[in-house]
């Protein structure tokens, strides 16, 4: 018997007096001690898979037909006070957010022992289960870390805090909605092994909620696929990752930068999964509209159920099938020759940055951090660059160094033969915008009262040029460079995807002509085929315009993809640089060998995560 | 191109629109502030009986719905034999212009100087932030009155010991809204794209903060007709011949067994005058946000 089943679930949402399919027909099990791994990008409705089964769904959305089982029984049928009972003690949630999901204010040993007493542990043996649950975890000194609050532990900590206390009730279910997304690489690697090890441990089945396909493929024993709240397609990993059958499962890998082998062009999906709001003129397959193999028969009526070998199925027009594997985008053209032999458009001497804090009473003692420690390089005009370094590591300092919005502590930053600080402090070179940066969060990077033709062409204020038609026709030049289509000038950035505030924020950027531009996470918080169009954007940039690029990024498959030249950083240190393929196919420094091994990787042959479980 | 131009204004009135359409605080409070400044305006032409003459004959007179009201006297008349109604019409005038004009001062020096502390930080916002701390420190109360009576009665003093004092409401509640939205990546970015400072504080800061301005202003304003009336209790502020809420609130207090209409009636405007600005604020908070205007939406 699967110990959570979803019996053709369909999710019913009341939105502007209409009723909407927010799931429909979804329909999977998990065994005892199996994972699964629910895929699919924003807005695909995975999370209200974890929503339907924890009972907190939002106001106006009831499930429609189907029923949900846990071990048997129906949660539909149960009461309030049954399904409480369960939660937290036969199911576990692990969140996305471990800070946010610690209170701040009450320490860690005094949450556990409230989540025991939850599960009716009695108080006397609670201390000893908390600590034995947190050494299983490798927490060094948990007798300690009992006493501490959530802001003296680092991001991995608090998750395996979370997990500690997910797992102590033994429960046959636990579900792990995107629990590293918000971690590093490596410990995403150590957080996904320990799951695993707890879970072997007591049999717990695993539900594991992730929008990437290659960690799901990793860990999960089966994988489903959900588009616009279908589930597209559902298999055991290996099959779904090798052998893909839908087209929206097919093109999600394709649009996945790689690590290894040659370089090959993205191709990036058009527009974005349909909101909520259009599900209702949707019949048929949700997919049909962007689907480069539709055809008639797509959007009319229910997509077929596709069978394939060992329980491998997708839901898609009989069609489709004839596409076989994934095909393989064209090869990268290689990199324009960087001219030697003229000035560097940036050069780093031996900059640093220390940021000073005051603290105890009346500021008297003194605390420094040195952010970037004597970094020295020199970039030539048209290079791309990847910076690459995981959080804390001073990458971002370089990126807020070049365009001058730190002064460094010492050193010297030309960019164009001036120092980034000028400009901003006199108005020596205004009007010689030679460096602009594209920031990691569109939201905060868009002022939300401005339109978005304002925001592209904000630049032209007070230049004497910003006359209505001036900027009106800059701006749709702009638009139409990062591809936006042109009713967006109109809208303000609250009424824009993601990828297209990021759109926005790259053409407000290239509106001074910049010769540099310093692109910081610029891709993290997008799904991967958004992902695809805005580094073909930058790509492209670089290709037609010459624009030097400084690509700062976490992800090494990102970089690999753009840049031929790669520093990696590691507090606040450059440690080790050189030609981006040489340094991603024989690392020398141990610290780039171990960000390679802990990225998923793309077979599911291999042995993952290759990476030590240091205790923390 | 200009019509271009022209929609997008069109969009974001056409937006703000449909969100006071929808909020009706927002219509309810823009309702009851339009007819009291309709009152204040038109006073001479809606109140049925000039305010000041005395009718010594008809002194104390009930309601025209009592059995010996007047129709002369729609809401009866005070122990001179003034007319209620009229004088409540002809407060209005007072008690809007003391509330508007007050607002409106405090609103200018709170918010300079929160723009000030808030986006120079450092030594300015420490400065600014003591001299808050120390005015904050006097009691309002006590200083009102320290002023009145340094500054002399009148309608000009009551304004400007209003504004006085009130400013640090203001200057403390924007500098924090400030302060968030100056770590904004779009300051960093206005920066980066040559913006001197003074045009960030005007183009980028300022008009983030507006709503917050807006909500703090409508509620001055209700908090200055409420100071307008107590000053004018204890007889600071109008002469004696000008009718105000207060003074009539004052005058009533002796009759206020045999005759509550007196004072009641005014205590009843201000109260809805009061309840009219905070509705308007806190919707107008709302509908000025995109943010929140758009909330339904994603």
């Amino acid at each position: 018997m699967n110990v959570l089943e979803f019996d053709h679930v369909t999710l019913n949402a009341v939105l502007d007096g209409g009723t909407v399919q927010v799931l429909r027909d979804v329909d999977f099990g998990i065994a005892r001690g199996e994972t699964l791994g629910l895929v699919g990008e924003s807005g695909a409705g995975k999370s209200m898979i974890g929503r339907i089964i924890s009972g907190l769904l939002p106001e106006g959305f009831l499930i429609g037909s189907g029923t949900v089982r846990f071990n048997g029984e129906s949660l539909g049928a149960m009461s309030e006070a049954e399904r409480r009972q369960l939660l937290g003690g036969k199911i576990a949630f692990i969140p996305q957010e471990p800070l946010t999901a610690l209170n701040p204010v009450r320490t860690i040993g005094d949450q556990f022992d409230e989540y025991l007493a939850h599960l009716m542990v009695p108080r006397g043996e609670r201390h000893a289960i908390a600590l034995r649950q947190l050494s299983d975890v490798r927490l060094s000194a948990p007798g300690e870390m009992l006493l501490r609050y959530p802001h003296e532990l680092s991001g991995g900590q608090c998750q395996r805090v979370l997990i500690a206390m997910a797992f102590s009730g033994n429960p046959s279910l636990v579900v792990a909605d995107e629990p590293t997304t918000a971690l590093d690489v490596v410990t995403q690697a150590q957080i996904m092994q320990l799951i695993a090890m707890q879970q072997a441990r007591s049999g717990t089945a695993l539900l594991f909620i992730t929008h990437d396909l290659r960690l799901a493929a990793q860990v999960c024993r089966n994988i489903g696929v959900m588009y616009a709240g279908d589930m597209v397609e559902f298999g055991p990993a290996a099959a779904v990752l090798q052998a893909p059958i839908h087209p929206y499962a097919k093109s999600l890998l394709a649009a996945m930068p790689s690590l290894v082998g040659r370089r090959r062009m993205l191709p990036a999906l058009f527009e974005q999964m349909p909101g909520l709001k259009m599900f209702k003129e949707l019949s048929g397959c949700r997919f049909a509209s962007r689907c480069g193999a539709r055809d008639t028969t797509c959007e009319a009526g229910d997509a077929e159920r596709i069978v394939g070998d060992d329980g491998h199925w997708a839901r898609c027009g009989a069609s489709c099938l004839i596409l076989g594997a994934v095909e393989p985008g064209a090869l990268m053209p290689a990199a324009k020759e960087v001219r030697s032999g003229v000035d560097p458009i940036l050069t780093f001497e031996d900059v640093r940055l220390t940021y000073h804090a005051s603290r105890g009473l009346l500021g008297m003692k003194k605390t420094s951090f040195d952010a970037v420690k004597s970094v020295s390089f020199s970039i030539q005009p048209g290079e791309m660059i990847g910076i690459i370094g995981e959080s804390g590591s001073g990458k971002t300092s370089i990126g807020r160094l070049i365009v001058g919005l730190e002064r460094p502590s010492g050193g010297n930053i030309r960019v164009n033969g001036h120092d980034p600080r000028d400009r901003l402090d006199h108005n020596a070179y205004l009007g010689r915008q030679d460096a602009q940066m594209i920031f990691q969060d569109p939201q905060s990077a868009l002022n939300p009262r401005r339109s978005v033709m304002e925001l592209l062409t904000q630049a032209m204020e007070g230049t004497g040029e910003d006359g209505p038609s001036n900027r009106s026709s800059r701006a749709n030049r702009l638009a139409n460079d990062v591809r936006l289509p042109p009713d967006c000038l109109d809208r303000f950035p609250s009424q824009l995807s993601g990828g297209q505030k990021q759109r926005v924020n790259i053409g407000r950027a290239l509106c001074v002509m910049p010769k540099l531009i310093v692109a910081d996470e610029i891709v993290s918080g997008l799904d991967v085929s958004v992902q695809a169009h805005v580094l073909n954007l930058l790509l492209e940039m670089n290709r037609e315009h010459g624009i030097t690029v400084v690509f700062i990024s976490h992800d090494l498959a990102v970089v690999r993809y753009l840049c031929n030249r790669v520093f990696l950083m590691n507090r606040g240190e450059i440690v080790e640089s050189g030609n981006a393929e040489d340094v991603f196919s024989c690392p020398q420094h141990p610290y780039t060998r171990m960000l390679i091994d802990a990225a998923p990787p793309e077979s599911v042959g291999v042995k993952w995560p290759s990476v030590s479980l240091a205790t923390m | 191109m200009i019509a271009v131009a022209g929609r997008s204004i069109g969009t974001k009135i056409r937006d703000f629109i449909g969100a006071i359409q929808n909020s009706p605080r927002v219509l309810v409070g823009a309702l009851i502030v339009l007819c009291m400044i309709v009152c204040a305006v038109f006073a001479p032409w809606i109140a049925p009986n000039d305010p000041s003459i005395q009718d010594l004959a008809n002194t104390l007179l009930p309601p025209m719905w009592s059995s010996v009201g007047s129709r002369q006297f729609p809401f009866g008349t005070d122990a001179l034999g003034r007319c209620v109604l009229s004088q409540v019409i002809y407060g209005t005038r007072i008690a809007l212009q003391v509330g508007f004009l007050a607002a409106t001062g405090a609103a200018v020096i709170g918010t300079t100087l929160a723009l000030a502390a808030g986006y120079c930080g450092g030594k300015v916002d420490r400065a600014i932030g003591y001299l808050v701390d120390l005015w904050m420190s006097l009691p309002p109360v006590v200083l009102s009155l320290t002023l009145m009576v340094g500054l002399g009665t009148g309608v000009g003093n009551v304004i400007l010991s209003i504004v006085l004092v009130d400013w640090t409401r203001f200057c403390r509640v924007v500098r924090s809204e400030v302060l968030v939205v100056r770590r904004k990546d779009f300051v960093s970015a206005a920066r980066l794209l040559g913006f001197g400072h003074l045009r960030i504080v005007l183009r980028e800061i300022l008009p983030s903060v507006a709503p917050l301005i807006i909500t703090l202003f409508t509620l001055q304003v209700g908090i200055g007709v409420i100071v307008e009336a107590i000053l004018s209790f204890v007889g600071m502020s109008v002469p004696a011949d000008t009718p105000a809420w207060g003074m009539m609130i004052a005058d009533g207090r002796s009759d206020i067994h045999a005759a509550p209409w007196v004072a009641l009636l005014p205590i009843l405007a201000m109260f809805m005058t009061v309840l009219g600005l905070n509705l308007l604020g806190e919707g107008l908070r709302v509908a000025l946000d995109p943010r929140l205007r758009n909330r339904d939406a994603r």
